[in-house]
């Protein structure tokens, strides 16, 4: 019995050193590391790599006008409000009737909250980008980086101040040492913008180390980016023309230069590839959510719709595709299922004004300006987006539901579009608008030519995208002539306002796919005056900025919410209240 | 070999007594409890002596003494019994319970037991009875309503889906609230992994089933769970025990209370699990607007009667029949149906809902057994648990296996050994449910919900086909196929969790000498979690047209979740002086947490119907990990004097590894105190007050940051994404980009203390006790995701700002209305009560508001000087007088700022357990009422606006807003029809007006029960045999929601987290009655 006792007695101290043992291993190593801070799921800023950082900012910048919201998993996805794959471009459309608006009131169509997304995209998503690629840039000699995101900024400042106004931005993107920016003067942000360019014209000029693995927009061909350094001076002299007196002077000296985007071929477009359907989503954002199954979410403008099917406009056919041939209440029987307003009496104002209602002839199934009726199963039924700028279908007159995938025509141009930034056609509007602001007509009238001749162009090169559209729908080019000339006719025709009727809606269609443009040159000129006005009679008065968006709001001290949507930005000197005169 | 040793010593010693005091004699007997099981360990002690012995397994005793002398027997809970030693040598004694229970012990922190009487806190308990045999597998539910200041609300009513359980309020908007969960004394993951997989931002909009992991416990399998409130109580636990710990004795781990035979007790049950809000849908009108038909998500169509100013007769879409063409008669479904084309759809009312859910069922079995070596040093536990909980929705279940063993073992050289190591094995199955706001799905996924809520009246959901033959799609009513078929979506589509799970423990304890020992416990938790969420190629999401649904999409991944725990702690017990006794606990606990996610994720599934990766076009990487450790020490000492005043002083101090070294450590301390008047003043305690106990306690504690906020809040981090971009040659292009967050190395942890007094009393010989505890509670130096300003160049940061301020009183009523001498008629009732409230005090200079739950513009909201979780969205816009105002067309206007809708605190909450029993039969029920709170409801939003529900019948005739106009202010005098009215402005107009008051009362459980008695079992194995039939949530009533809506309040829109007050169709809740039997061998 001892002798087991004394085994035992062994055997609870071999025991007692392992536990013991065992214990100290186990909670000196692991379990007591307390130096696990690093975040292993990502990247530590000092991994960046300058090429990966510039082709971030590129994608970014295409996004800051439009598709910010589909797909990023880092978005701020919100229930209702006008988010859905937007961006300045299109609130920008959807202000000038390149798309309906869907509010019968403008103080409360667009919310603090719906630009949260294209706020945060600017600042943290470009702005801060460049902030920290710079230096990796300038160390390595890459100049060329610089050079192209001094473009990109420049651009995303001057636009940001064209939508909110004063905005944040000498104390932009330093965090951590400013957290809260106080906001800068628009007319300050423009000046710093000028400066950006001229900077970035030196450095598409000097020596540099290498250039940027990916291009997106000149495949590094920095002639190129020259010309859209100047044409980006050009939109912003345009811009101030109303508060800069020098302003059609500099402008003049540009295209005297003439070193500017003067040939389609040197367009500042992002294409989107249309190369894959998800990871990642390359299509045209409109496209991905249009060109579903169900079909179109999306309603076209009747204001703009209707415009270019009364005036023969030749680009009809690639800006919308019909789905059937007949809408409720039009040719067809009034449908309230399908199209309410077909069984409705226009509203006084719309009747008093002539203005088209609910739906239009020959199958153009659109929205009014203002319409809020919730959405019936017409999906496949309505107008969707053609094969410019969104990449889906040339109506070619075959009438049929888009997306099904019993019938590969359905898919169009799968989504191969662009996004217009800086193009040749633009800057021949602004320079017809300069040639108005001074007085010379003739001048006018000859850029205005210009511009819908390349733009036309431009559209009519889309339609082999969509491979399986029959192209004889096209129009001649005796169509497209007759057609220019009959709007330059009655320009020249035209009395004074007339006239900035006729540029306004030549203007807004040929801008179509860019609302930033249209937007500015609304509230700088006021028109067109012809537009439809908002189904509401009393809308209220129209968004003259928008509102700062709410995640500044409460989180940054220095920036109070404007009252209302009616504060003009620095260069809209026109009328509160009731200007632009067609709302 | 001791045991013999001592056990010779002994019978030496009773020898050698025996002759040398022959006027002794040996005293003998039995000692049983009042139910007359022996009692073994009863001290005996011959009164005035040295002398004494204990009973051993069987209650037997033997102890010399001599006539005259007094045996003083006691037990712990039990009354002290005296008995005179006469002429006779033997004295079988009966033990009556102590009724007041004042000795009685509990489990506290860290295992450590300690006579409730001491105790300067609240704990609630609740027993093994009150969990055993419930129809609801999921610990967390059945716990609802057991104890105050507890508040437990399920996801959904799905079987298996998440459970969310708050103690004393929320003490924090960014950190965890969930309680600490403590089974046999170390750490248990409780956490939810959602099954929506778009990162914690998405996962309740993608759908959010997971289940809460203390799913992986039987509650069968359960001995006890104490409830530790307050701070004081969890001090020892450190950050980890701030929300309260439920501590959970397995009957595993229980192993040790020396059950003199093995004892096999088997529970077996069988219920049935039904839907338990089913609206009351109306049968008057159909499909369509206005009166007028059409295939729409909306009844808001002709009357089923063909006369009348809604009748179909008015409309040319039907023939004279009443017939409808047929919804697949379309020229886009000839290919696929043939046979509808010219066929005909009758225009009437079907029970679309009703037939869409199944009756499920669900079986439970449960065996335990226990035992313990003859000497009562070696005991053990083993039990086995089967639960299949098929849900009412098709395509839902739970599948759960459960195996555990436990044992203790007193060595004979001052060793105990004791351990406990249980499997679980769990399998949630559930369809897809993603947020829905009544017409379908938002985000990237589908929910069979959604789909399913606003089906109109006319459309016979079982009746349609739902596959296309051609090429599998989803096909339904609607012309544009935009509404994914809900029985497709049973069909194609699906989430799973396979979960196989081991926790347990292992101790050691070494008694050096009778007043102080060492424990070492190590814990271990591990489980992997094998996710699945699929859905074939074919589907709609027409709100987000998302091309992954349409495309076909499988993602499959693993979590695996590990927590090591070691815990070695000295303790000792010493008397100071007679009356001044001291016990102390010093200790170290090393806690390690490894959680590790990877997976792919596909879509552009290329043959329909075949799930595995190589089907599919596109693959992603899912991957993510976290690991921390937390290191503490701690110290708890505790005084008490004369059985009048317990004192106990504890503190921790706690070093966690994601914080910068500076701020890594905190310690906190905590007091608490008890006084019971009763035993201080003999006098006080009569007829009426037999127990009064006031306690006081001040405890603290500290929130380290976890995955809940930011598992790495000091890191700054560069995102890069493989798959940004292409080029026009489809090639990949990389992109990096700065991340969102603002790493801060001066983070803090965030800080709470919490002052609570109580008092504790038994009147009326035990019929009436009362329970009251107040506490308030301050949390500081917040631990907050704060929001930047987004032109700083970063999204959020994590800082400490400000305070938020809790208060609450608790109350617990238990009346022994009726109580009669053995198995007479019985009455007992415990009622608890439960009010608190949050207040966000302070948010530091720079925050007006964080939406720290749901959206941005329609989520919880901290915004100083209101309740935390305030419910933030959008308003209808107010004129200046206050007045709501309404447009030209007579539809509210929204104003463009939003703003506070809604608060989702509720004011109380109450229940009521009764129990009756007489003879062999028992019967129970509970209630549960909530009063007040907000919830944001689709569910009720989408039923009133779609015109379904009974409220909705009124609809032939006009409806005015109540307001201004917008142009001139004049009162509204703007007429809208029934679906503007609904439509445009209950169900889709400003957020404001889908927020309801989710006051609820409920029949929360019944049960009925009948034992066998004694007498029929002598002759039968079974040692005892009992039937019960029960249910569970038979009846409740939201009561100033509509009625036909019929809506559960119980319910959690955004998961199992901080936020609460919503609803996004996320599922009805169950009813669940059946039998079961127990029966111990």
């Amino acid at each position: 019995m001892k002798i087991i006792e004394r085994k035992m007695n062994k055997v609870y101290t071999y025991i007692k050193l392992v536990l013991c043992s065992a214990f100290l291993v186990a909670a000196s190593c692991e379990t007591n590391e307390l130096d696990l801070t690093e975040d292993p799921n990502f990247l530590t800023p000092s991994q960046a790599s300058p090429d990966f950082f510039l082709n971030s900012i590129q994608e970014d910048f295409a996004r800051h006008l439009e598709g910010d919201a589909t797909g990023d998993p880092q978005d701020n996805f919100q229930t209702g409000g006008n988010v859905n794959g937007d961006g300045l471009s299109i609130l920008g459309q959807e202000l000038t009737r390149l798309m309906p608006f869907g509010s019968r009131d403008y103080q409360g169509g667009y919310q603090d909250i719906d630009t949260d997304d294209e706020w945060d995209n600017a600042y943290r998503g470009i702005l801060f980008d460049i902030r920290n690629m710079a230096p990796l840039a300038q160390e390595a000699g890459l100049t060329r980086h610089l050079g192209i995101a001094q473009f990109v900024e420049a651009y995303v400042i001057v636009s940001m101040v064209d939508f909110y106004g004063d905005i944040p931005y000498t104390e932009a993107a330093r965090a951590p040492e400013i957290l809260n920016p106080i906001l800068d003067s628009g007319a300050s942000v423009y000046d710093a913008a000028l400066t950006l360019l001229d900077a970035a014209i030196v450095n598409f000029t000097n020596n540099t180390s290498a250039n940027p693995s990916t291009d997106f927009f000149y495949n590094n061909d920095y002639s190129k980016w020259v010309k859209a350094t100047n044409t980006l001076k050009l939109k912003i002299y345009l811009q101030r023309r109303l508060v800069d007196s020098g302003a059609a002077t500099s402008f003049n000296a540009i295209v005297a230069s003439g070193n500017y985007i003067q040939d389609t071929a040197d367009d500042l477009d992002w294409t989107w590839t249309a190369t894959s359907a998800s990871q990642p989503d390359t299509r045209h954002p409109r496209y991905g959510l249009n060109y579903a199954s169900a079909g179109a979410g999306d309603y076209i403008s009747n204001w703009m719709a209707n415009q270019m099917q009364v005036g023969d406009d030749p680009r009809i056919r690639y800006y919308y595709y019909r789905q059937v041939t007949e809408a409720p209440g039009q040719e067809a029987a009034p449908d309230e299922e399908l199209l309410t307003c077909s069984l409705q009496t226009p509203p006084p104002h719309y009747v008093s004004g002539g203005f088209t209602f609910c739906a239009l002839p020959n199958g153009y199934w659109g929205r009014d300006h203002g319409d809020d009726e919730g959405g019936p199963p017409d999906g496949l039924l309505k107008t969707a987006h053609g094969v410019y700028p969104t990449g889906g279908r040339f109506d070619d007159d075959s009438f049929e539901a888009i997306a099904q995938n019993a019938n590969v025509n359905s898919f169009g141009a799968g989504g191969f579009g662009i996004t217009p930034i800086l193009d040749a056609f633009m800057v021949d509007f602004w320079i017809a608008e300069m040639a108005m602001a001074s007085g010379n007509l003739a001048g006018a009238a000859s850029a205005l030519e210009s511009a819908m001749n390349k733009q036309i162009a431009k559209v009519q090169s889309f339609a082999v995208n969509d491979t399986g559209g029959d192209l004889s729908f096209e129009p001649t080019t005796t169509d497209v002539t007759n057609f220019v000339n009959d709007v330059v006719a009655n320009f020249n025709a035209a009395a004074s306002d007339a006239k900035w009727d006729i540029l306004g809606e030549q203007h807004f269609v040929g801008h179509y796919g860019n609302g930033i443009e249209t937007y500015n040159f609304y509230r700088r000129t006021g028109f067109p005056t012809t537009l439809q006005p908002n189904r509401e009679p009393s809308p209220g008065a129209f968004i003259r900025s928008m509102y700062y968006p709410n995640q500044a709001v409460t989180s940054n001290p220095n920036i109070t919410q404007k009252a209302d949507q009616t504060t003009q930005v620095f260069w809209d000197t026109n009328p509160a209240g009731s200007f632009p005169v067609a709302n | 070999m001791k045991v013999k040793k001592l056990f010779g010593a002994i019978v030496t010693m009773l020898c050698l007594a025996a002759t040398t005091y022959a006027q002794e004699k040996t005293i003998t007997g039995t000692v049983t409890d009042q139910t007359g099981v022996p009692l073994p360990g009863v001290n005996i002690v011959v009164e005035g002596t040295s002398n004494g012995t204990q009973t051993d397994f069987d209650g037997n005793y033997a102890i010399n003494a001599s006539s005259g002398q007094t045996l003083l027997f006691t037990y712990i809970g039990q009354k002290a019994e005296r008995r005179l030693i006469e002429a006779t040598s033997t004295i079988n004694l009966q033990m009556q319970e102590d009724a007041q229970a004042l000795e009685e012990v509990i489990v506290t922190a860290l295992g450590i037991k300690r006579e409730k009487q001491a105790l300067g806190y609240a704990v609630a308990e609740v027993g093994s009875e009150e969990l055993e045999e419930r129809a609801e597998g999921d610990i967390g539910r059945i716990l609802t309503g057991k104890a105050s200041g507890v508040n437990i609300t399920q996801q959904s009513g799905l079987s298996g889906s998440g459970t969310n359980i708050v103690i004393r309020g929320f003490n924090s908007f960014s950190q965890s609230n969930q309680p600490l969960f403590i089974v046999d004394g170390v750490p248990f993951n409780a956490d939810t992994n959602a099954s929506g997989r778009q990162g914690s931002r998405q996962d309740f909009i993608n759908g959010n089933n997971g289940s809460s992991r203390f799913l992986d416990l039987d509650p069968n399998s359960i001995e006890s769970v104490n409830v530790l409130k307050g701070l004081a109580a969890s001090t020892l636990y450190g950050s980890l025990g701030r929300n309260g710990v439920i501590l959970i004795t397995t009957k595993a781990g229980a192993g040790g209370a020396g059950t003199k035979k093995t004892e096999i007790s088997v529970t077996s049950s069988f219920f049935f699990n039904e839907i338990a809000s089913t609206p009351d849908y109306q049968n008057q009108y159909g499909n369509g607007f206005d009166q007028a038909f059409g295939w729409f998500f909306s009844n808001w169509g002709p009357s089923f009667d063909r006369g009348g100013v809604s009748g179909w007769g008015n409309s040319t879409s039907f023939d004279d029949a009443g017939t409808l063409p047929h919804p697949y008669s379309t020229a886009s479904f000839s290919a696929a149906f043939p046979e509808f084309q010219g066929a005909r759809y009758n225009w009437q009312p079907y029970d679309n809902f009703g037939n869409f859910f199944r009756t499920g069922t669900v079986t439970n079995t449960s065996i335990n057994v226990a035992g313990a070596s003859e000497d009562g040093k070696v005991s053990y536990n083993a039990n086995y648990g089967y639960l299949k909980d098929i849900g009412f929705t098709p395509g839902n279940s739970l599948n759960r296996n459960n195996f555990g063993i436990g044992g203790r073992a007193q060595l004979s050289n001052k060793f105990t050994m004791s351990g406990a190591l249980n499997y679980a094995r769990t399998k949630f199955i559930s369809p897809p449910v993603a947020l829905s706001q009544g017409n379908g799905a938002t985000g990237g996924g589908s929910s069979v919900f959604g789909d399913l809520f606003f089906t109109p009246r006319s459309v016979d959901v079982a009746g349609l086909p739902f596959q296309n033959p051609l090429d599998g799609s989803s096909v339904y009513y609607r012309q544009n196929n935009s509404i994914q078929h809900p029985l497709w979506t049973i069909n194609n589509s699906g989430t799973q969790q396979e979960t196989n799970r081991v926790f347990g423990n292992m101790g050691l304890q070494y008694d050096i000498s009778d007043n102080l020992n060492l424990i070492y416990r190590l814990g271990i938790d591990n489980y992997s979690e094998n996710n699945l969420n699929y859905q074939n190629r074919g589907g709609v999401n027409s709100n987000s047209n998302d091309i992954r649904v349409q495309s076909g999409i499988y993602e499959t991944w693993n979590n695996t979740n590990t927590i090591w725990d070691h815990n070695i702690a000295i303790n000792g017990d010493y008397d100071i002086t007679e009356k001044v006794g001291t016990t102390f606990n010093l200790g170290f606990n090393g806690r390690r947490e490894v959680f590790a996610q990877s997976g792919v994720s596909s879509d552009g599934q290329q043959v329909f119907g075949v799930l595995q990766h190589f089907n599919f076009l596109n693959q992603n990487e899912i991957q993510g990990s976290f690991q921390r450790n937390v290191i503490g020490l701690y110290g708890q000492i505790e005084f008490d004097y004369d059985n009048i005043f317990f004192l106990t002083l504890a503190g921790r101090n706690d070093w966690v590894s994601n914080l910068a070294k500076d701020n890594r450590a905190l310690f906190y301390p905590s007091a608490s105190l008890s006084f019971v008047p009763t035993t201080a003043f003999e006098d006080l305690k009569g007829d009426a007050l037999g127990y009064l106990k006031f306690r006081a306690g001040y405890g603290t504690s500290a929130g380290f940051p976890d995955q809940n906020s930011d598992s790495y809040p000091v890191a700054n981090r560069l995102s890069l994404d493989t798959q940004d971009f292409q080029d026009n040659t489809g090639t990949n292009i990389v992109s990096n980009s700065t991340g969102l967050t603002l790493g801060n190395p001066n983070l803090k942890p965030e800080q709470v203390s919490e002052i609570e007094i109580g008092l504790e009393s038994r009147w009326w010989d035990n019929r009436i006790s009362l329970d009251i505890s107040l506490f308030q509670r301050t949390t500081t130096d917040l631990i907050v995701t704060q929001p930047l300003d987004p032109s700083s160049g970063f999204f959020r940061t994590n800082t400490n700002v400000g305070e938020i301020r809790g208060e609450g009183i608790e109350l617990d009523l238990g009346l022994n209305l009726i109580r009669s001498e053995s198995d007479g008629f019985n009455w007992n009732t415990n009622i608890n009560f439960t009010a608190n409230e949050t207040e966000v005090t302070d948010l530091g200079n720079d925050t007006d508001l964080i939406v720290y739950s749901g959206f941005g513009n329609l989520g919880n909201a901290a915004i100083q000087g209101e309740p935390l979780g305030v419910i933030y969205g959008s308003r209808v816009a107010r004129d200046g007088s206050g007045n709501l105002v309404v447009n030209a067309a007579g539809d509210y206007v929204q104003d463009s700022q939003d703003g506070i809708i809604g608060d989702p605190n509720p004011d109380f909450v109450t229940n009521m357990i009764n129990s009756f029993s007489y003879k062999n039969f028992s019967l129970g029920f509970q209630m549960n009422y909530t009063h007040g709170g907000d919830i944001y409801s689709s569910t009720i939003s989408t039923l009133l606006g779609r015109g379904l529900i009974t409220e909705t019948l009124d609809r032939e005739n006009t409806f005015i807003l109540p307001g201004v106009q917008q142009s001139d202010g004049r009162v509204n005098d703007v007429q809208i029809n029934n679906s503007d009215y609904f439509f445009s402005n209950v169900l889709f107009g400003p957020s404001e007006l889908q927020v309801y008051d989710a006051s609820v009362i409920r029949l929360q459980e019944v049960s009925v029960a009948y034992s066998l008695p004694k007498k029929f079992l002598d002759k039968t194995p079974f040692g005892s045999l009992s039937f019960t039939v029960s249910g569970q949530n038979l009846w409740y009533d939201a009561i100033n929601t509509p009625d036909g809506a019929n809506f559960d309040p119980n319910v959690s829109g955004t998961g199992v987290g901080n936020g609460f007050g919503f609803d996004f169709l996320n599922g009805p809740s169950s009813k669940r009655y059946g039998l079961s039997v127990k029966a111990t061998f």
